[in-house]
């Protein structure tokens, strides 16, 4: 095996080019892009494609002929050539219903599938060919092909992942996230929340200790997170957010208003192909507004060319009302943290934003802190306007030596570093929080709040209920998230029902239900009779997301490709192997060309170049037999190596210090383990 | 409790005695979140968090024992752990949660001492009501003023008339800050005496707490509605 190579490099460097102690996974599954991190010789980094881009363009193509492309050709190319087969910002789809109006009713070029028989509680996209797809399958290929790239860049299977999601996901998206992962065939250790992610990402970097808020505006989603960051334990205050409203309702404010201006609003609503190009060129628009004070872009439409014309004064006044919507999600998350604007101590003289009821004096629990900085995170917050509204609304400019588009990868990388077992962090600790309150709904489809939002996850809580109806054998409960009074303005997440409770009068029979929330912030539902003391059968559905019966036919259905995975999966790693194999044969000749003789040296060039060759082709099994031809080339080098190598490494030791231990088991047992390791590796 | 991994008796601690396996706690749902009825004597929220069942307490000190044991015990710790350990972190956290979230609010913590105390003061956990036995009431001509606050509030807000909601707002302040004093000078007195004290303070907090929530929310409705202030 050329393995040898790899064997004789000097301690503590690493045989690949990678110094990673665990091969966890962080990913930024993003709206508009998604991004993969790892943690590399103790820092995160995020890993490039072949043309070195770190950014993954969220956008899948369902080609007619059954393949899948997923990243930049599907955005640049095929997302106006098949608007209706190329799915962009699924994000938004994720754990919705198809009757949900924040998904399905806005300006979109998708077509939704009629609701089928089982999983009809979804949405689904009809790409053609008779085929539909969920948001979480979609979602898959956009995790398969990220985790492809790090599989190359690491060079052996992952250790697990963690995914990121907006810290204003509610049950049924995070439960679809999770799905998602599990299809791709992912080990998902750990959803956690895109501004926490960030902020570990900073607090790390920087040293930075204090209160700070991070203010994430992405594609389509609105975080606020107040975080102490404090001895390594990052703790969330409160969080906030909207988790429809981001940059592509910027895109879709401006496409309205060009639609308008054309008087096309009518025909759109027809033309996915017209929708795709107006959104593009708004969001080309928008981009370019960024930097500069006037933009014109030409749009190529059906009955003939558009100009379309913009100062980034009109654009704002466009997508002003918006981004006014951060607003009130901002302060009560500023509220519910108890942070004193007022108290900051950098802001100016210029009263904070604040009403002046707000300013009076502190409530008796009243417990404030002063915010020490604004962490932005999203594309979106590159904007000016941006800027401006979040610097009016925390009274102060928020830092700016962060890159909002990969922070959040690059914590997510952290986390998976700390929970697959590395110790590069120290004792590094996340305590994250619910986003919104959950409950149950009560007689009068009122809410029942049983864990209220904020609350330090994992959490749990028991509540009792009572039956209201003389010999009432059932309950029929309705879990529900969300901070309104009644039911019905909250959103559902499952529904569930306990049945065989003995008939009694109303209000003897007690219903213990009991929530929990565990590190994910995925809700757990379980409840039991106290009364009779007998556990009545549940059965959990969640509302708008998978079963695991789906979950598991959608495994299956993929194995149906398997063959062919399998194929891509087995070329996948001899190219790694190749390319390892490769590198060690070109260090061991640079480091010890003395030990080169010229027969050895024309050998091994020629089996480099008979591998480089076989690397550029589709067969593994042609790559396997260069990789042991260089093998075979380079064995009588590889073995001059190593014993000069092992002469050196007995040479390096203290005699006496030898000595003196040669009497204790240990010491002997690590020497003879080494040999023999040696000894294994030379053929 | 027997240990889930040696098989041996592992004690009462978060950690097996024997083998340093993570226990579950032995009591509420999932083994976790002891109500107090519920929990074994000497295993409340106090001493989950190695302290005094009293009110006063020395918040930083808690906060620092609130995160140490969380460093040890986080599900975090357990990612790749045996799935009997990570249900075990699992619970044993959710514990020390549930603990540190009563322990660091005075009227939470308060709260529970009253009820662990007997007090039966609704709004709580439902399950309490039935075992409790003591009750106190409030005096109807305390409730006279609450509901007339309550108008004044109301008329004041309709009219828009800031000033005077911003007055009232620091009035009902005060009386519940004075209220919150209260508490903090009965109720360890552990008497019933005393209790009785708390708990009357406690529940006409409470009213003024409401007061406070609707200004509250009488303020978030005007943010939804877009208003920028």
């Amino acid at each position: 095996m050329a393995e040898a190579f790899l064997q004789i490099s000097e301690p503590g460097a690493s045989p690949t080019k990678r110094a990673c102690q665990t091969r966890a996974i962080g990913i930024d599954l993003g709206t508009t892009n998604s991004l993969v991190a790892i943690v590399d010789g103790g820092r995160p980094v995020c890993l490039r494609d072949d043309r070195d881009q770190a950014i993954l363009p969220s956008v899948v193509h369902y080609a007619a002929d059954g393949t899948i492309v997923v990243g930049a050709e599907a955005h640049d190319r095929l997302a106006v050539e098949f608007p209706r087969s190329t799915i962009a910002s699924v994000k938004r789809f994720m754990g919705r219903g198809p009757g949900d109006a924040e998904a399905t009713r806005k300006l979109t070029p998708y077509q939704f599938a009629p609701p089928a028989g089982d999983g009809g509680n979804v949405v689904r996209f009809d790409v053609g060919a008779g085929r539909a797809v969920t948001p979480m399958e979609v979602s898959a290929e956009i995790l398969k092909a990220l985790k492809a790239r790090a599989e190359a860049e690491l060079g052996a299977p992952l250790d697990g992942a963690v995914i990121t999601v907006p810290a204003y996901f509610d049950d049924g998206q995070r439960q679809a996230t999770r799905d998602a992962g599990r299809l791709a065939g992912l080990e998902v250790l750990r959803l956690i929340n895109e501004p926490t992610a960030a902020a570990i990402a900073y607090g790390l970097d920087k040293q930075a200790e204090g209160t700070f808020a991070v203010f994430d505006l992405g594609g389509g989603t609105f975080d606020i997170s107040i975080l102490k960051l404090e001895d390594g334990v990052f703790e969330v205050k409160a969080t906030g957010g909207d988790s429809a409203l981001g940059g592509d309702d910027f895109d879709r404010a401006i496409a309205g208003a060009l639609l308008e201006k054309w008087n096309l609003t009518d025909v759109a609503a027809g033309d996915a192909r017209l929708v795709r190009r107006v959104l593009d060129a708004a969001r080309a628009i928008k981009e370019k507004l960024t930097v500069e004070a006037a933009a014109t872009i030409e749009i190529v439409l059906p009955d003939g060319n558009r100009t379309a014309q913009l100062t980034r004064t009109e654009m704002e006044l466009l997508i002003e009302p918006v981004l006014m919507r951060c607003t009130a999600p901002v302060r009560r998350a500023l509220k519910d943290a108890a942070i004193d604007l007022a108290r900051n101590p950098q802001a100016g003289s210029e009263p904070p934003a604040m009403g002046s009821v707000e300013r009076s004096p502190p409530a008796p629990d009243a417990n404030s802190a002063a915010l020490s900085g604004v962490i932005l995170v999203g594309g979106a917050t590159r904007m000016p306007l941006v800027r401006q509204f979040v610097e009016k609304l925390f009274g102060r400019p928020p830092l700016g030596d962060i890159d909002p588009d990969e922070v959040v990868a690059l914590g997510a990388a952290v986390q998976a570093d700390v929970l697959a077992g590395g110790t590069g962090q120290g004792d590094m600790l996340l305590l994250d929080v619910v986003p919104l309150s959950l409950g149950l709904e009560t007689m009068g489809g009122v809410v029942e709040k049983i864990i209220h939002r904020n609350t330090t996850v994992p959490c749990g809580a028991t509540q009792t209920f009572t039956t209201f109806a003389d010999k009432q054998t059932g309950f029929d409960l309705k879990v529900v998230q969300g901070e309104r009074e009644l039911a019905d303005q909250c959103r559902s997440l499952a529904q569930f029902t306990l049945k065989g409770i003995p008939p009694m009068a109303a209000g003897m029979a007690r219903l213990e239900v009991t929530f929990m929330v565990d590190a994910d912030g995925i809700l757990r539902v379980s409840a039991r009779e106290e009364t009779t003391g007998q556990e009545a059968k549940i059965e959990v559905k969640p509302s708008y997301g998978l079963t695991d019966e789906e979950v598991e036919r959608m495994l299956l259905d993929s194995f149906a490709h398997a063959e062919e995975d399998v194929q891509i999966r087995l070329l996948t790693e001899q190219q790694v192997e190749a390319d390892r194999i490769a590198a060690a044969a070109r260090t061991a000749m640079a480091d010890s060309p003395e030990l080169l003789t010229p027969e050895d040296r024309t050998a091994i060039d020629a089996a480099l170049t008979a591998l480089a060759t076989a690397r550029g082709g589709k067969d593994h099994h042609a790559i396997r037999a260069a990789v042991e031809a260089l093998d075979q080339a380079s064995k009588e080098f590889a073995a001059r190596r190593m014993n000069v190598a092992f002469d050196r490494g007995l040479r390096g030791k203290d005699v006496a210090a030898v000595e003196a231990k040669a009497d204790e088991t240990a010491p002997k047992r690590d020497l003879a383990s080494r040999a023999g390791g040696h000894s294994g590796h030379s053929h | 409790m027997i240990c889930w991994s040696c098989e041996k008796e592992g004690g009462k601690g978060p950690f097996c005695a024997a083998c340093k396996a993570i226990l579950p706690p032995d009591t509420g749902p999932l083994g976790a979140g002891p109500g107090p009825q519920g929990s074994a004597p000497g295993t409340d929220r106090f001493a989950v968090l190695g302290l005094p069942r009293k009110f006063e307490v020395d918040l930083a000190a808690a906060e620092a024992a609130y995160k140490d044991l969380s460093r040890q015990l986080h599900p975090d710790r357990f990612a790749k752990a045996d799935p009997r350990a990570r249900k075990a972190a699992l619970a044993r956290t959710v514990e020390i949660n549930d603990a540190w979230r009563t322990v660091k609010d005075p009227v939470r913590r308060a709260e529970y001492l009253l009820e662990l105390a007997g007090y039966a003061l609704g709004g709580g956990e439902k399950s309490a009501e039935m075992s409790k036995t003591r009750k106190v009431s409030a005096p109807p001509t305390f409730l006279v003023e609450i509901l007339e606050l309550r108008d004044e509030l109301a008329a004041a807000q309709k009219a828009g008339d800031a000033v005077k909601v911003a007055f009232m707002t620091e009035d009902v302040r005060g009386r519940a800050a004075e209220a919150m004093k209260t508490i903090g000078t009965s109720i360890d007195g552990a008497t019933p005496e005393s209790f009785d004290v708390a708990a009357r303070a406690l529940m006409s907090l409470r009213y003024y707490q409401r007061f406070l929530d609707e200004v509250s929310a009488h303020e978030e409705r005007a943010l939804s509605g877009g208003d920028r202030g």
